[in-house]
């Protein structure tokens, strides 16, 4: 039950982070690569505000959103739209570039020891033989209520259709007069948030050191890619498929006697990855580009 | 004097990875981000064996042989995935391969490195390997030109600018593949095997994701697929890099400010070559 409720929690985790990736890259066709960044940038600014000003969680949360928020937009702007424009790979270097430099602001204002955002005495509940603390649950509301506002919008309204529209043809909905950039910068930013949440939640449930930022932009694109590239549901389904097969691969006693080293969870879901692609390169639900 | 020879050593060790990278890259447009993970699976495959038996050739062979595989592997990832989607994979095979190397302890030592590597047979001084590594440099560069300029570059290019076009005039897109990416892997273990004998430690910081931008940065800066470019680049961030360390700086302020005025310079680079990166099609 412990394994299912760690799954659970990390893929919640993961999912709220490629489902808003997804979506985005199935609009902008680009990646970002200082995703990881943002994260942990997020997590590092509501760690300042609540350890070295006091400021009250409900206050810091909501102001490391707006940074993560801020800037996922100079992302956009200044990394992205720029050179998206001239060919959709170049962003995927340039964001390379602008991951060294939030880096190396990390490594001047943080330093490199990991830092835990205090949030008080955890409440814990009990499921069967697991236990889940307060963070974990609303983590998991809050996923599973961002995707149903995500799946609402996207089929009950008409800024989904334009979504839709822009990720199934952008020439064709652009001559329909849809505003495909800003529905692109729209998206980013709240992709860049959401990302930052998670960000956020790392730093409560666990800690935030400046080797989180890498691997996390790489299993969620991971996830995005093994999804199906610009399928939301598939890079959620996959996030969730990683985070248990993490949980499983460590937990479980295989064969009755093989153990598997904590630190090889990263490795063996990475790997599993690249074999599913070989195997169907495409990913589980890949979106077709309608030709008009 | 000792640092100017310690600088030709780092440039003839990364020039031969930079200039493959430039053709995989520039010329045959694949997104390989995972270069260093072949640097890494060869280094470790070669300086493993050496320390278990001390025959330097036995040691050679195994890391040509893990070269070979590792490179087989991402030359057929590069077939079988979109552009993009192999560069994130190519990343995920970089980190899957440090975390191995930093979880299995009982062989590699993990974050502690290997010491003590066994001596081969170069020379032991700073001018000697300054001397050996620009040698082997210098071996490529002028192999790199005259492949360039055969039928296989020809081919190479013709693939990264139209594949189907090329297909329809007989170029196997998987021959091509799979022989410049052993290349590459020849180039890793020729670069690496010197690199890692001048430390005398092998450590996995030297593969880490910093190390991946720095041979980005040269191969954009350069301009993807020229090799007087990539020539060029490397001399000029190896010194840069190197020039760093002489700032009158804290230990704990010189990597940040080195990530930094990279950060930038490839930003400045992609910013300088946003025309030549990624040249539109041609139309017929």
């Amino acid at each position: 039950m412990q394994l299912v409720l760690n799954a659970l929690v990390a893929g919640s985790l993961a999912a709220l982070v490629a489902g808003g990736l997804g979506l985005m890259y199935g609009v902008l066709g680009a990646f970002n690569m200082a995703l990881g960044q943002i994260v942990l940038l997020t997590g590092l600014v509501t760690w300042w505000l609540v350890a070295s000003i006091s400021a009250p969680l409900w206050i810091a949360v909501p102001c490391g959103l707006m940074a993560a928020a801020a800037l996922s937009l100079l992302t956009f702007e200044v990394f992205v739209d720029p050179f998206v424009r001239r060919h959709r790979f170049l962003p995927l270097v340039t964001t390379i570039a602008w991951s060294m430099m939030l880096d190396a602001a990390v490594l001047l204002l943080f330093g490199e020891r990991p830092k835990s955002i205090p949030s008080g005495d955890k409440v814990l509940f009990s499921f069967g033989d697991g236990v889940i603390n307060l963070q974990q649950c609303v983590l998991v509301l809050m996923t599973v209520m961002v995707l149903i506002a995500t799946a609402w919008i996207l089929h009950r309204t008409a800024l989904g259709r334009k979504f839709r529209a822009v990720t199934q043809h952008e020439g064709a909905a652009r001559s329909l007069g849809i505003n495909a950039t800003l529905l692109s910068r729209i998206l980013f930013v709240v992709s860049g948030t959401l990302a930052g949440a998670g960000g956020i939640f790392i730093g409560i449930d666990m800690s935030l050191s400046p080797t989180l930022a890498f691997p996390f932009t790489i299993k969620a694109y991971a996830a995005v890619i093994a999804g199906g590239r610009g399928s939301l549901w598939g890079a959620v389904i996959a996030a969730y498929a990683i985070a248990l097969a993490e949980q499983l691969l460590v937990g479980i006693r295989w064969f009755g006697v093989i153990t598997v080293p904590a630190g090889y969870q990263q490795a063996v879901a990475l790997a599993v990855i690249v074999g599913f692609l070989l195997w169907r390169p495409q990913g589980l639900f890949a979106s077709r580009s309608r030709s008009v | 004097m000792d640092l100017l020879w310690h600088t030709i050593v780092i440039i003839g060790v990364w020039l031969p990875m930079v200039l493959l990278h430039s053709c995989i890259f520039g010329r045959a447009k694949i997104f390989f981000f995972g270069p260093i993970a072949v640097w890494l699976l060869t280094a470790y495959a070669t300086f493993l064996v050496l320390r278990m038996t001390g025959v330097y050739s036995l040691a050679i062979l195994s890391g040509l042989i893990m070269a070979s595989i590792a490179s087989a592997f991402l030359a057929w990832t590069s077939l079988r995935l979109e552009s993009d989607s192999f560069g994130i994979i190519s990343l995920a095979f970089h980190l899957t391969a440090l975390s191995i190397v930093l979880t299995w302890t009982s062989l590699t030592r993990g974050s502690l490195g290997i010491p003590q590597i066994p001596v081969a047979p170069f020379p032991s001084s700073t001018f000697g390997m300054a001397i050996s590594t620009m040698s082997i440099s210098v071996l490529w560069l002028g192999g790199m030109v005259s492949l360039m300029r055969s039928k296989f570059g020809r081919r190479l290019t013709a693939l990264g600018e139209h594949p189907a076009a090329a297909a329809a005039l007989g170029v196997r897109r998987s021959h091509a593949f799979f022989f410049i990416f052993f290349l590459f892997g020849l180039a890793a273990l020729t670069s690496v095997v010197p690199f890692i004998q001048y430390l005398g430690i092998l450590h996995p910081n030297e593969f880490s994701y910093e190390a991946l931008v720095f041979l980005i940065m040269m191969v954009v800066a350069g301009r993807p697929g020229s090799i007087a470019g990539a020539t060029a680049s490397t001399v000029f961030v190896v010194v840069l890099r190197e020039a760093i360390r002489l700032l009158p700086l804290t230990p704990s302020f010189v990597g940040p400010v080195r990530l930094l005025c990279f950060g930038v310079l490839l930003f400045a680079a992609v910013c300088w070559r946003r025309e030549s990166l990624f040249p539109p099609t041609r139309s017929f």
